[in-house]
């Protein structure tokens, strides 16, 4: 068994000490490095407590829109070439991209609006 | 091999020594933040002799080590400096090129430093400002007045018949290039197709025209920065790249680049232009603008995900393409029979 607390704790708290502690201490030349790094932590936070819900959402409904099973890369490269090519315009084909990237954002940038 | 302060110094001060005739002393040199393909550097100049006698604060610019990249070169650079200046345009104003790589390894130019604040989040702190809204504006019609032929921007090449529809081509062909497929921008790519308005005439294109790439000092436009993408192009296409939603910085009720109102900007824009801007063709081209971005951004992720260039902004990059990919999406929803 491993070691609480768990890495998320872990990154939770490093992520509060860049902040806190360290951000105001920096020269302002390295302020915009250290908000990228509590930036990039914050996402890996995010992704690892959606955990594997989001890709797993998004290939249910590509193999729905599209009739066809397959990993993730292949459903994503094949929706692509149908959009392309004319073949996949529909307000479904609208509904599950939005879906897909709106579960996407909620990790990259929630705040987003 | 990078450059180091004193290298420059050392080097500079030698060529400009030959250049004036007489004794040339840098005596400061600060390399500036910003650019991953450029350098810029803050150098304190005195000339002993000649037509440039006295003190002088310049910028040099000079490609960055991996100097590989689709933008323009130092040379065309200046030229399209110059170009605008003489077009009335708020630029930095060059003093000379080299393009003799033996002097410090590399090409360069100098152009005269302008003081201010061009920091996008700086920026968008100040609340709205519509005396710089009204001439961004006047400077970007300024720019559109340039237009092909022309023979000083020859590099540029010819000019596209359909803009839209060839940058459709050339985001499709970059996208092609990258190992992941991206359905939500070819959905985009697939409304601008659709919905591609005829040519409203091509003109000189700044096609970077955003807030963080122009320098306001005391709440004034001082210059134009970062000319290594401009082209001939759809005039419009710069007026929704410094309106759309991605380069407002997170100030969206700003929508002239989140420093002031759409309709202060185009008041400029109208006013010297003497035309009205077509606020639909707007709409198509602020849609172009996010995919423009996304492609970009997935561009700058593969290049750190490959190994080319390991970046933690590049890789902080990718993860901008969601919400992008939202906009794109919010912008292109079918409507309901």
């Amino acid at each position: 068994m491993r070691e609480k607390p768990s890495g998320a704790d872990l990154l939770d708290i490093a992520r509060d000490v860049l902040r806190n502690d360290l951000l105001p201490a920096l020269p302002e030349e390295n302020r915009y490095q250290a908000l990228m790094i509590a930036n990039a932590m914050a996402i890996v936070m995010r992704q690892l407590a959606a955990g594997e819900a989001g890709e797993t959402n998004e290939q249910t409904k590509l193999e729905t829109s599209l009739g066809i099973k397959g990993s993730l890369e292949q459903l994503n490269s094949t929706l692509a070439n149908r959009i392309r090519s004319g073949d996949a315009d529909g307000p479904e084909i609208w509904q599950a991209l939005h879906d897909v990237a709106t579960a996407k954002v909620a990790e990259s940038n929630p705040k987003y609006c | 091999m990078g450059l180091s302060a004193s290298d420059i110094a050392e080097k500079l001060s030698g060529y400009l020594g030959q250049i004036s005739g007489g004794p040339v002393e840098v005596s400061s040199v600060v390399r500036l933040s910003g650019g991953a393909i450029q350098e810029n550097w803050a150098l304190d100049v005195i000339v002993d002799q000649g037509d440039w006698a006295g003190t002088h604060q310049l910028v040099m610019r000079c490609d960055a080590k991996s100097g590989v990249s689709t933008s323009h070169s130092r040379a065309q650079e200046f030229a399209l400096l110059r170009a605008a200046r003489a077009a009335a345009v708020a630029v930095p104003e060059v003093c000379l090129k080299c393009d003799d790589a033996s002097v410090l390894g590399r090409n360069f130019f100098l152009m005269h430093r302008v003081g201010g604040v061009a920091a996008g989040h700086k920026l968008v702190r100040q609340t709205n400002m519509p005396e710089l809204a009204i001439e961004l504006g006047q400077n970007l019609a300024r720019i559109h007045r340039l237009k092909p032929p022309c023979e000083e921007l020859a590099f540029l090449g010819p000019p596209p018949d359909h803009p839209a529809r060839a940058a459709i081509e050339t985001y499709r062909g970059y996208l092609d290039a990258l190992d992941d497929a991206h359905p939500a921008i070819e959905w985009g790519l697939r409304w601008l197709d659709l919905h591609a308005p005829s040519p409203s005439g091509v003109t000189l294109c700044h096609r970077d025209y955003r807030t963080g790439n122009y320098m306001v000092n005391d709440g004034k436009l001082v210059a134009v920065l970062d000319w290594e993408f401009a082209g001939w192009s759809d005039p419009l296409e710069d007026i929704a790249w410094l309106c759309a939603k991605c380069w407002r910085f997170g100030v969206d009720g700003l929508e002239a680049g989140g420093i002031g109102s759409r309709e202060d900007f185009y008041k400029g824009y109208e006013t010297a232009a003497n035309h009205v801007i077509d606020r639909a063709a707007v709409y198509y081209w602020e849609v172009m603008a996010h995919v423009r971005w996304a492609v970009i951004a997935c561009q700058q992720a593969a290049r750190h995900v490959s190994g080319e260039e390991r970046s933690l902004e590049l890789a902080l990059t990718a993860h901008v393409v969601p919400e992008l990919e939202l906009q794109i999406l919010r912008m292109t929803e079918p409507k309901h029979a």
